[in-house]
């Protein structure tokens, strides 16, 4: 039997709900024939943006949106992006892949787009190929509201006040395609940027510096040694080192949809590292900083397969199936348990690219399994993580074992408490004892995703494949209850 | 992002001819289907050719597509929203 125990009134941190966020690069097609079709588009669309997407994203809260890369932050100049769209000179997006990028959607577009999500807007400057003066400019730009050459810029384009934006990336992986910097340099250059980056009245930035790739405990060694005049007193104020982990699929097949069971179990069991890494990282950054002032965003994250059959290879256009599902359930318990430390998060990438969570086809569009895992862990956002014992056994595959039963649980504003559960098993389901001290629980609802196969994924032809259904494998005693999870699944409770 | 071995920074949305029949080849073996002539291929691929969606020459922007691969197969139709050209 598994075992686990839940304390309602014992929770400390806040689970923040940026971990829920999202990254859209100009990439293949997350943002043009993604987002953006034009206001000229027989797709129904607000000011050119599809409003079909606007409304899936809102309905499972998103929170906030990085843009423009990744990579492609490292050579976009912004001022390109300004202005009549006629006008915005063509470049090619050397990055990706030599695609041409005419600029149609930048700044104000971008801005849109959050403000018709309801999200934040977390924006990565250019330090691989830009200037300081140019992303000081940028913030200028958006966020002035007083007379100066880039507010009175900004509004001769057509916008009055300022955005505000909060959120605030200097580069993107410097250590590598933005720059191929060493740390010791990388962390000058942050504190130059981070000085010239100005606070503008009713607007304090958040700013976040490039951090590790995967493993690289070096760099985040450096950078907070660097960045810090004694051990937790930061000389700038750089709120946040970033981590990017992406989870490669396949031990046999590389496939989004055909894979075998040894695939299955390879990238589950890599999509655990991020626990490993998030400790190992935190372990560094509490030796220079204790307090925890610093945050740790993972704003690159997810799984990565090969492009789909007959698609170009340059667009990363994956398909998305409950394996990815279970992927997405695990790290974003693992981000919730780590919450103290890890208070944004940005899946790669939100339409058409990666694991994404939503894929277009012309006018059609489906929701991937990806996307209900964070529609349905959505509860959690902004709620008080309950500290969780679980006793678990192992799902095995040959010599190898991972956990069978992952999960977090939150108390929210309503005094409702959730509780999300994956079963990492794909041919057995598991019985789960839980044991809820701390307040009484009158009554237990919930959800499940899952399917008959572990390949399972959503088409445009069969767009509800996979898609939660009602959960009614809780009973409750008490304080106490018995959940059957059904093999290959995830499951959201709401006890009231 | 960069994957490990950088796939996504070298790779090319511009495609050689031959990478292309490599694609297709690829596709048809792994995704047995039935196809259509060698002059509905012409016909559609001449459509494709006068799209102004078609990108480096083998790429439809509405799927992300080799308009090569999708051309040929029999149950596939052009993505372009509420006005498909084949």
């Amino acid at each position: 039997m598994n075992k686990i125990v839940i304390n309602t009134d014992t929770g400390k941190h806040k689970i923040d709900r940026h971990i829920y966020g999202h990254f859209s690069e100009h990439l293949g097609r997350c943002i043009y024939d993604g987002y953006w079709v034009g206001e000229d588009s027989p797709i129904p669309n607000e000011r050119g943006i599809r409003k079909d997407i606007v409304k899936a994203l809102k309905k499972a809260k998103t929170p906030n949106m990085r843009w423009p890369g990744g990579c492609f932050a490292d050579e976009y100049h912004w001022k390109d992006g300004i202005g009549p769209r006629e006008e915005r000179p063509t470049m090619i997006n050397t990055h990706w892949g030599g695609v041409t990028e005419n600029n149609h959607f930048g700044t104000h577009e971008f801005l849109d787009l959050c403000e018709q999500i309801g999200c934040e807007p977390y924006i990565c400057g250019n330090v691989g190929s830009g200037t300081v003066q140019e992303m000081s400019q940028w913030v200028e730009y958006v966020n002035f509201d007083g007379v100066s050459p880039m507010a009175n810029l900004r509004r001769e384009n057509g916008r009055d006040k300022p955005w505000n934006v909060t959120f605030w990336g200097v580069g993107n992986e410097n250590w590598g395609c933005g720059g191929n910097m060493r740390p010791e340099y990388y962390a000058d250059l942050v504190r130059r940027y981070g000085c010239y980056c100005r606070n503008y009245p009713n607007r304090k930035l958040y700013k976040i510096a490039c951090g590790p790739n995967g493993a690289d405990y070096e760099w985040t060694d450096v950078l907070m040694r660097q960045m810090a005049k004694t051990p937790g007193d930061w000389t700038f104020d750089i709120d946040a080192l970033t981590l990017h982990y992406y989870c490669v699929s396949g031990k046999e097949s590389r496939s989004a949809t055909k894979f075998k069971e040894s695939d299955w179990f390879a990238q589950l069991q890599r999509a655990l590292v991020m626990d490993e890494l998030l400790v190992k990282h935190g372990a560094i950054m509490d030796r220079h900083d204790p307090e925890k002032r610093v945050a740790m965003i993972v704003d690159e994250w997810g799984t990565w397969h090969h492009v789909e059959p007959g698609t170009n290879p340059g667009f990363l256009y994956q398909q998305n199936s409950l394996r990815d599902a279970l992927v997405a359930a695990l790290n974003l318990d693992i981000f919730n348990r780590h919450c103290e430390r890890v208070r944004m998060c940005n899946i790669a990438q939100t339409v058409n690219v990666l694991q994404a969570m939503i894929l277009t086809e012309g006018e059609k569009m489906l929701l991937t399994p990806t996307y209900h895992v964070f529609e349905m862990y959505a509860v959690h956002q902004d709620a008080t993580l309950l500290p969780m014992d679980i006793e678990t056994e192992q799902y095995k595959f040959g010599d190898e074992s991972i956990p069978a039963v992952s999960g977090s649980a939150s108390l929210d504003g309503a005094g409702k408490v959730h509780i999300t559960l994956s079963n990492t098993n794909p041919k057995k389901a598991v019985e789960v004892s839980i044991d809820v001290r701390g307040s009484k629980v009158a009554k237990v609802s919930g959800r499940i995703l899952t399917a008959a196969k572990m390949t399972a994924h959503n088409t445009f032809t069969k767009a509800d494949t996979v898609k939660p259904e009602k959960f009614t494998g809780t009973r409750r005693r008490g304080n106490t209850l018995s959940v059957t999870m059904p093999s290959k699944s995830v499951v959201v409770l709401e006890l009231s | 992002m960069r994957e490990s071995g950088c796939k996504g920074c070298s790779a090319s949305v511009r495609l050689k001819q031959s990478e292309v029949d490599r694609i297709l080849a690829d596709y048809l073996r792994e995704n047995p289907a039935p196809l259509v002539s060698d002059v509905t291929y012409a016909d559609r691929l001449r459509v494709c050719r006068d799209c102004s969606q078609l990108q480096y020459g083998t790429t439809c922007s509405h799927c992300g597509c080799l308009v090569q691969v999708m051309a040929k197969l029999r149950d596939k139709h052009c993505p372009a929203p509420q006005a498909p050209a084949w």
